[in-house]
């Protein structure tokens, strides 16, 4: 076992971590900085349970090794709200009755903040694209892509 | 009925939670002094344990223990007490707990575990029900026929027949001697995950005082602490389980299974929490699977399309230990006959040893097996005729008057099938079936169903219903979560019948067999039935507590009073009243005298005069039926096979909506998990017994492409008498009649007759280049 150290800005909070050289971002959030509303469902990221943006681009923290982020901005959901108001995605996701179990709903609300935050002119067709790295077996999916849209309106009418 | 609350999109309680990341999920707690656990499996699935050797690896930096199932003198279940925590002395299927490391860290665990040497001696494998079942077969269970198991319940000594159910109803020679028309079939709805995105999980740990405490990712809190104090011989009150919030479950969280081999690995280190989280290979090849049945069936009918007859024959492939799966085949056979009265039906299903991993409960619980093969050989039977395929069912369904295959009578509040029926015919065949054209051939096909729980004797559900001094209220129940939004159904019911807003109830978050009532599992679709019932009968009696201390302040009889949410008050003068807070917990006289009691009340709710099977294998074990019908319209690719599913239809007689958002997430889940299953989902095993897909990137679980384009969910409300408000359970059900909707109209669009899922796609394509 080797240990590294790196510097990350999590959230908006620079922090130095020890990890072990083969952790992965996961480990990091979940373990090292005890963020434990990213999820683990697969570790070959299939299911984007664990999504997560870093430098601005959704990915999948199980299979990002952590001496490739030396530096990186990581956000998280944790940052998704502020303080007691709910991000607009998130609102638009429970009423469309996106959240059922809630396990893979914050690698979706995550996937959605990156392409909206590079794209709200995003098409349906771009929209489920990024919705298709995600698995949800409880919803069929329909509410999901309901509340992602919605979310989607009220972004383009807040900005 | 006019209501406030029920049939209103209240926002489930635990979404914001969920939608910030903050709730807390088996994986996300962490306890003082809290070790890990790597477990070890075998690569081969049948095998004498030689030797462990554990020395290497217990020398690991970080290493605490290394245990094995050696010296373990207790075997576990709660239905076929046939498991042990860990392998003694043999392996039977591959994903077997054979060793655990105990360490500081997951990594240390984990990085100790390549160390263990293991010399195993092989021995025959089975992987299919088939091969295990046959004469002079190598037996998996030499104590097979002798474990501990519910009355009527047990295996064949000396053979790997783990049990066999029987059901005869009316004559079946006089019925097959009635028919003109006589089709049979076979099929089979193969292994399968029930596969939730939260890998399953425990943690346990022997307190220095004698108690046990256990953290899962379970439905089944008071089953494992049932199991755990009769392994480590302790009062029921001295283990106490907690469940977190659940990351899905549909079904494979049940029973008790992970949880008493992380107790036995914990039980080496008392005094310290011990925690093991499945990966995801883990929890495909370890926990429980689902499904694995065979199903060879026989069916009769008059000239005219009257069923006479229904012979059904299934062979379950159950797995290792067949604790967990043995109620699958009971159900899947005993309502094989779908949502159709035969008079004459003889049915056996035998559950049978094999070296994979044991089947347990999945999402329908045998219901879309059998129902699988008798809703295709019914489409067969149809053109074999030459009858319109719904004129045929029309003459067969269940209703008023029918008789199911267990002797249950049935009444119009069973619901109506022919309702839901029109309706997806209506969806479906209400507009012009699209011309094939170069790039897809089109078809449309059509299910009913029918589904009855699984029950138990006491299985009973409780609730706990506390007046706090605002006159808000505090609901407690044992219903296991796990997205179905039971906690919201829960608060809905309470408003609804305590006449007060859903913001002024706050349901419970976690269970905890210490603080929550007793509830025997969450499973079969029932809590809407059984636990909706149970509060009714709490917010009931808080009323009638409420009114009785009302009586003795107002001076008034408690008959004459009328409880409005708000106040208490005399019918004839509401101006004689008093407010709830003020009697919620009792009445303090301005001079401190107080009458009346605090307003809390418990209640539960079991099904109604269910029992156990009789030595014709019927019985009360439906009680409550759900009744409803599928269809969808479908294209095919002509060059890849690819099937799109354009228009999914479902309609149930659900006897009250409850709550109309998370009711079509109920279905609209559900269908795509019937697709998933349909189309893609099979586990399949090697020649070594070992699972080859154990991983979401090579088990085709469905994503948002492979869901259909357009969802029709309509109910029909001819409300029950057992359930809250005449609501039905619903949960399973949308899962069911998928398969043979999509194999009809795979028919349709290509004269392709499947019989085994996953519907192959080699067969899809022989088929399309015929029609090319």
């Amino acid at each position: 076992m080797s240990l590294i150290e790196i510097s990350l800005n999590v959230n908006g909070i620079s922090q130095v971590l020890r990890l072990d050289t083969r952790d992965r971002l996961i480990d990091a959030l979940r373990e090292g900085l005890s963020l434990t509303g990213t999820k683990r469902g697969c570790d070959d990221a299939s299911c984007g349970a664990c999504t997560v943006i870093v430098n601005g681009s959704a990915r999948r923290a199980c299979v990002t090794g952590v001496k490739t982020l030396e530096g990186a901005d990581v956000e998280s959901i944790e940052i998704l709200a502020k303080g007691l108001k709910l991000h607009p995605i998130q609102t638009a996701l429970i009423e469309a009755g996106a959240v059922q179990c809630g396990y893979c709903t914050p690698g979706i609300a995550m996937e959605l903040k990156a392409l909206f935050d590079k794209n709200l002119e995003a098409s349906r067709e771009e929209i489920i694209k990024s919705l298709s790295r995600h698995f949800c077996r409880c919803t069929g999916y329909e509410a999901i892509l309901e509340g992602a849209l919605l979310a989607q309106k009220r972004l383009k009418e807040n900005n | 009925m006019q209501f406030k609350v029920i049939g209103s999109n209240v926002t489930r309680p635990d979404a914001v939670k969920k939608i910030t990341g903050k709730a807390l999920f088996l994986d996300d707690l962490s306890l003082p002094g809290m070790l890990y656990a790597a477990i070890l499996r075998p690569d081969v699935a049948h095998a004498k344990i030689l030797e462990i050797d554990c020395t290497e690896a217990a020398a690991m930096p970080g290493v605490v223990k290394v245990v094995t199932g050696e010296g373990c003198d207790f075997r576990y279940g709660d239905n076929i007490r046939d498991l042990t925590p860990m392998a003694v002395d043999k392996v039977r299927y591959a994903g077997e707990p054979l060793a655990a490391v105990i360490a500081v860290s997951k990594r240390a665990a984990q990085d100790a575990l390549k160390l263990i040497k293991v010399k195993l001696e092989p021995l025959p494998i089975y992987t299919d029900a088939r091969d295990a079942i046959k004469e002079g077969a190598c037996v998996i269970h030499e104590l097979n026929g002798q474990f501990e198991a519910l009355p009527k319940f047990g295996g064949k000594p000396n053979t790997n027949i783990a049990n066999e159910y029987r059901l005869r109803k009316g004559d079946i020679a006089a019925g097959f001697a009635k028919a003109a028309h006589i089709i049979e079939g076979e099929f089979d709805y193969p292994i399968s995950s029930s596969a939730a995105i939260e890998p399953h999980g425990a943690i346990a740990w022997f307190h220095e005082d004698g108690s046990i405490e256990c953290w899962s990712s379970s439905i089944c809190p008071f089953i494992i602490r049932d199991e755990l104090a009769r392994a480590y011989k302790l009062p029921l009150s001295s283990v106490r389980v907690h469940i977190p919030e659940l990351g899905g479950c549909f079904g494979y969280k049940s029973d008790i299974t992970v949880e008493q081999t992380v107790a036995w690995i914990a039980s080496f280190v008392p005094g310290r929490p011990v925690k093991w989280v499945a990966s995801r290979k883990e929890d495909f090849t370890s926990t429980l699977v689902g499904n694995g049945l065979r199903i060879k069936m026989r069916l009769g009918a008059t000239a005219q399309g009257k069923f006479t007859a229904l012979e059904t024959r299934i062979l379950h492939t159950t797995g290792a230990y067949a604790d967990t799966g043995v109620h699958v085949c009971i159900a899947a056979t005993h309502n094989s006959t779908g949502a159709y009265e035969f008079e004459n039906c003889d049915f056996e299903g035998i559950s049978v040893y094999t070296n994979t991993t044991p089947v347990g409960a999945y999402r329908g619980y045998g219901h879309q097996c059998s129902q699988f093969a008798v809703e295709l050989l019914i489409h067969r039977l149809a053109r074999q005729m030459g009858l319109d395929p719904f004129e045929l069912r029309e003459m067969n369904y269940l209703g008023p008057g029918k008789v199911t295959a267990l002797g249950e009578n049935l009444y119009e509040t069973n619901g109506d099938i022919r309702a839901c029926v029109k309706i997806v015919r209506d969806e479906i065949w209400g507009k012009a079936k699209p011309d094939n054209d170069e790039e897809y051939v089109y078809g449309r096909g059509f299910s009913a169903v029918m589904k009855s729980p699984k029950g138990a004797p006491f299985s009973t559900k409780g609730v706990y219903l506390k007046f706090n001094l605002d006159g808000s209220v505090c609901i407690n129940a044992g219903g296991a979560e796990v997205g179905q939004g039971l906690r919201n159904v829960a608060r809905q019911i309470a408003a609804e019948r305590l006449k007060i807003s859903p913001d002024r109830i706050s349901v419970y978050t976690e269970i905890d067999t210490q603080f929550s009532p007793y509830e025997w599992q969450t499973i079969g679709s029932m809590f809407t039935v059984q636990g909706g019932r149970a509060i009714m009968r709490a917010c009931d009696k808080a009323i009638a507590m409420l009114k009785r201390t009302a009586s003795q302040v107002l001076r008034l009889d408690e008959d004459l009073l009328v409880y409005d949410g708000d106040f208490v008050y005399l019918s004839t003068d509401p101006s004689f009243r008093v407010s709830v807070p003020e009697i919620a917990r009792g009445y303090i006289y301005p001079d401190g005298v107080t009458v009346g009691d605090m307003v809390q009340t418990t209640a539960d709710m079991r099904l109604p005069r269910y029992s156990n099977f009789d030595h014709n294998g019927q019985g009360a074990l439906g009680v409550s039926y759900t009744f409803g019908a599928q269809a969808c319209e479908l294209k095919i690719h002509r060059k890849t096979g690819q099937i799109v599913i354009e228009h999914f239809a479902s309609s149930f007689d659900i006897g009250r909506v409850i709550n109309p958002i998370q009711l079509r997430g109920q279905i609209a889940g559900g269908v795509v998990m019937g697709i998933g299953a349909t189309l893609t989902e099979v586990l399949r095993f090697d020649e070594l017994g070992v699972m080859t897909n154990p991983h979401f990137s090579k088990y085709r679980f469905p994503n948002i492409n492979d869901a259909p384009k357009k969802q029709s969910i309509i109910f029909v409300e001819n409300p029950e008498d057992i359930g809250p408000y005449g609501a039905r359970g619903i949960g399973e059900h949308p899962v069911i009649g998928v398969a043979p909707a999509i194999c009809d109209a795979i028919y349709d669009a290509l004269g392709l007759d499947i019989d085994e899922l996953p519907v192959s796609k080699d067969l899809l394509l022989q088929a399309l280049e015929k029609t090319a």
